[in-house]
């Protein structure tokens, strides 16, 4: 009852809470599928170099969000604020989506490549033709784990000072009002799972038909 | 930045927050290890199939949900304190485990297994000499992920009284005090890594050198 | 024509040449094979001709022309070009995979889908069923015969395969070879053509080229490297049968020698008189027709001297004893041990014209052998 009745209340709240951290969730995505996208397509060139990128970001990724947060804000060029919101989510980005690129690139079979090449496909040809429709599977899965990473983890942000959907729990939690705490809790949760749903079946029809059939 | 809060949160906060945030992980990927291993045996069987499916879609759908919710769902539930904590956090370490778990009996070649069975082993023998063996380092890979897991949503645990590292970083954040919060987010930072490295390198270990990948 | 001219590949960090100092030409409209034990540069060698590898000095001519000054997409455009591992793409059906090429060509629809169906049942695939269906629904066999497909789909003059056949069953290999040889009596690509195996190198090859350790160590037609192995790694490269293994560049015409004398059905009794004074020791026995039964040697008519029943089951004993001229000679010296037979009667067509005993096969290798 009173989870219907915070809603009911902070409505205008709710909305304008979700809508700082769709857009945080939208530029941290849509920066990080801009650096690391090509950062991965770049790696698979180079198997030295692909090792010691995936090592560091393998590294970051462990780093616990709240520390990531707190370690930023005490570099004064980040401090509180966006800046350094979007630099740990797009960090936090670079392993799933490094990994994913260079895996779904790898995967291929190097002999399709091969026969490809031989038949005098250019380089660009090849990758649009082939590499991307064979390697999308596993690149939209690193996608997907990256949106709804970055859903869950721009929430904590909200202790360097972002107002989005975090705040109504860290609020809850220092006034103990449950019916705030939990709303935010179940509002991200609900966010997460269907942003995870979604791109689940788009995942699935993503599969070219080719790779679903067998003899 | 002054000295004299670095000492303070050093040598007076961090051994006990440490101390705490250990006992938390330690104690919450026991449990998980020893509710998903079985767990993951049991869905892996052949008979058990469909409901293995359910299971990891249910597990997945708990996995997304941010671990800051859970802790914030939590609360209301389980009270304030250590345990709820552990119960939270338990949730979604089960997931990445299970899954190894599956994926690793599942990927043992079904030749090496009938082989087995066509020495006379029996199906118990064959679970424990063959599949687990073969499956171990996979197996630890989810340990793993869920390890490094458990470290980073234990700092969100302070918030619900559990203590650990994350009570030096919020309070760091809280009172303006940047020694604490670096200090709590360094040792943070640090145990996930090596606890991730050392993992990693049983992980290599315990895979039979004809089985490594490079 | 193909031609290499001092060619030399150096991988870095390698002491050894992948290939050292090549010179070879392959000529036009024929099936040049490269052959060697793995890792003899062969595959390499391959490569370079449609510059999938660079070679580190050295020129790849094909028609007098420096392959270096075409772009090199453009050049292997112009070369059909198999591997053992086909690589067709998964993604694309039967009938998209084999129109790549002539997509890049840019050739109009109705031509690449005409180009298409043509080249489906010119490899003797089911058109209706292959057509729509993805590589992962064909066999082995069937997959290898679409890349072959799509190699020729734009009728390149020139052909490189390297190890076409090598991973499929050795029942669906014998098909590819023989169908690829029938293809390439009408076709008369220049094919460089890699395996390993040396006896699909002298079943495929018009001439064949053995290497080792980046070195050509031999360069001629089959017959001549069979005849004349140049050294010691060549003739244990052949190994030990290689002189039965030369039976099989030999049809039985080839080894056969005239018949002397042919006897009717009603003359048996004079047959061993007959056989003295043509000073032959084998007759053919034909009935009234002219039909040849089989046939008597000189000592069985001797041993069997007036014995009517004797001799006509002697005679039959042997009707199975024919082969036709365009018999491979192995064939025909596997009948001659398996019917525990003297001599062969060769046929062409229904008529006898001529005959083969061991004597002939062993003079034939010895002739050609040239010793």
């Amino acid at each position: 009852m009173s989870l219907i009745n915070f809603f009911s209340k902070n409505t205008e709240t709710i909305i304008e809470y979700s809508g700082n951290h769709f857009t945080l969730v939208l530029w941290a995505v849509g920066i990080s599928l801009l650096i690391w996208v090509p950062t991965g397509l770049l790696l698979t060139k180079s198997d030295k170099w692909a090792a010691r990128v995936l090592a560091l970001a393998n590294t970051i990724f462990c780093i616990p969000s709240l520390s990531m947060f707190a370690i930023l804000v005490t570099i004064p060029t980040f401090g509180l604020g966006r800046k350094s919101a979007l630099f740990a989510l797009v960090l936090y980005a670079m392993m799933p989506l490094i990994r994913s690129v260079y895996d779904g690139v790898k995967n291929v079979d190097r002999n399709v490549i091969e026969a490809a090449k031989g038949m005098g496909m250019s380089t660009g040809r090849i990758l649009r033709e082939i590499l991307v429709p064979l390697g999308i599977p596993i690149i939209f899965a690193g996608f997907r784990i990256t949106v709804v990473m970055t859903t869950g983890i721009a929430a904590i942000a909200t202790y360097i000072g972002e107002r989005n959907l975090g705040r109504f729990i860290s609020e809850g939690l220092v006034r103990s009002n449950t019916p705030m705490m939990v709303t935010g809790a179940l509002i991200i949760s609900v966010i997460a799972i269907g942003l995870d749903t979604l791109l689940g079946l788009i995942e699935k029809r993503i599969v070219p038909k080719g790779l679903r059939v067998t003899r | 930045m002054s000295w004299e809060n670095f000492r303070v949160a050093i040598f007076d906060k961090a051994p006990d927050a440490l101390f705490v945030h250990a006992t938390i992980v330690l104690v919450t990927i026991m449990i998980a290890i020893l509710i998903s291993i079985p767990l993951g045996v049991f869905l892996s069987r052949p008979k058990y199939k469909r409901f293995g499916l359910i299971t990891l879609n249910l597990l997945n759908i708990l996995q997304a949900i941010p671990g800051i919710a859970v802790i914030a769902l939590a609360l209301p539930i389980l009270g304030l304190g250590m345990k709820p904590a552990v119960v939270a956090l338990l949730f979604q370490s089960l997931l990445p485990i299970v899954r190894n778990t599956i994926a690793g009996l599942m990927g043992v070649s079904p030749d090496v297994k009938e082989a087995a069975g066509g020495m006379g082993m029996s199906q118990r023998r064959i679970l424990f000499e063959v599949e687990i063996p073969l499956a171990m380092p996979i197996i630890l890979s989810g340990i793993r992920t869920a390890t490094v897991y458990v470290v980073s949503i234990g700092t969100l645990a302070a918030l619900i009284g559990a203590g650990g590292l994350g009570n030096l970083i919020i309070g760091g954040l809280s009172l303006f005090r940047p020694e604490y919060l670096l200090v709590g987010a360094g040792l943070g930072a640090i145990m996930a890594i090596s606890l991730d490295r050392l993992l990693s390198y049983l992980e290599y270990r315990i895979t039979p050198p004809g089985m490594r990948v490079e | 024509m193909i031609e290499l001219e001092k060619i030399t590949k150096k991988y870095p960090g390698q002491a050894v040449p992948a290939v050292d100092q090549l010179t070879l030409s392959m000529p036009e409209g024929e099936i040049c094979v490269l052959v060697g034990p793995s890792g003899c540069g062969k595959s390499t060698i391959l490569r370079m001709i449609n510059r999938m590898i660079e070679p580190t000095t050295g020129v790849v001519k094909i028609n007098g022309h420096d392959v270096t000054n075409t772009d090199s997409d453009q050049l292997r455009m112009g070369i059909g070009y198999v591997i053992q591992q086909i690589g067709l793409l998964p993604h694309r059906t039967i009938a998209e995979n084999i129109a790549i090429v002539p997509r890049l060509y840019k050739w109009p629809k109705e031509k690449i889908k005409k180009r298409v169906e043509e080249l489906i049942v010119m490899m003797g695939l089911d058109l209706e069923k292959t057509w729509g269906k993805y590589p992962s629904q064909l066999s082995g066999g069937q997959m290898q015969r679409v890349g072959v497909a799509r190699a020729m789909a734009v009728d390149p003059p020139i052909m490189l395969m390297d190890e076409p056949f090598g991973a499929v069953d050795p029942i669906a290999r014998t098909h590819l070879q023989d169908e690829l040889l029938r293809l390439q009596k009408e076709i008369k690509k220049t094919i460089v053509f890699v395996t390993h195996d040396i006896n699909e190198a002298i079943k495929m090859g018009d001439r064949i080229a053995i290497f080792d350790a980046g070195k050509l160590v031999q360069f001629g037609t089959p017959e001549e490297i069979l005849t004349h192995p140049v050294n010691e790694f060549v003739e244990n490269f052949i190994g030990h049968d290689r002189v039965v293994k030369k039976l099989n560049l030999y049809q039985v015409e080839d080894a056969m020698h005239p018949v002397q004398c042919v006897v009717r059905e009603n003359e048996w009794q004079n047959v061993a008189q007959t056989l003295k004074d043509a000073g032959t020791e084998v007759a053919f026995v034909s009935d009234q027709a002219g039909k040849v039964l089989g046939h008597i040697t000189l000592s069985d008519a001797l041993e069997l001297g007036g014995d009517v029943e004797g001799f006509k089951k002697r005679v039959l004993e042997t009707k199975k004893a024919f082969v036709q001229s365009t018999t491979p000679l192995p064939d025909a010296l596997s009948l001659l041990l398996e019917y525990n037979s003297d001599f062969l009667g060769i046929l062409r067509g229904e008529k006898l014209c001529g005959m083969l005993s061991f004597k002939d096969i062993r003079n034939h290798v010895y002739k050609k052998e040239g010793e």
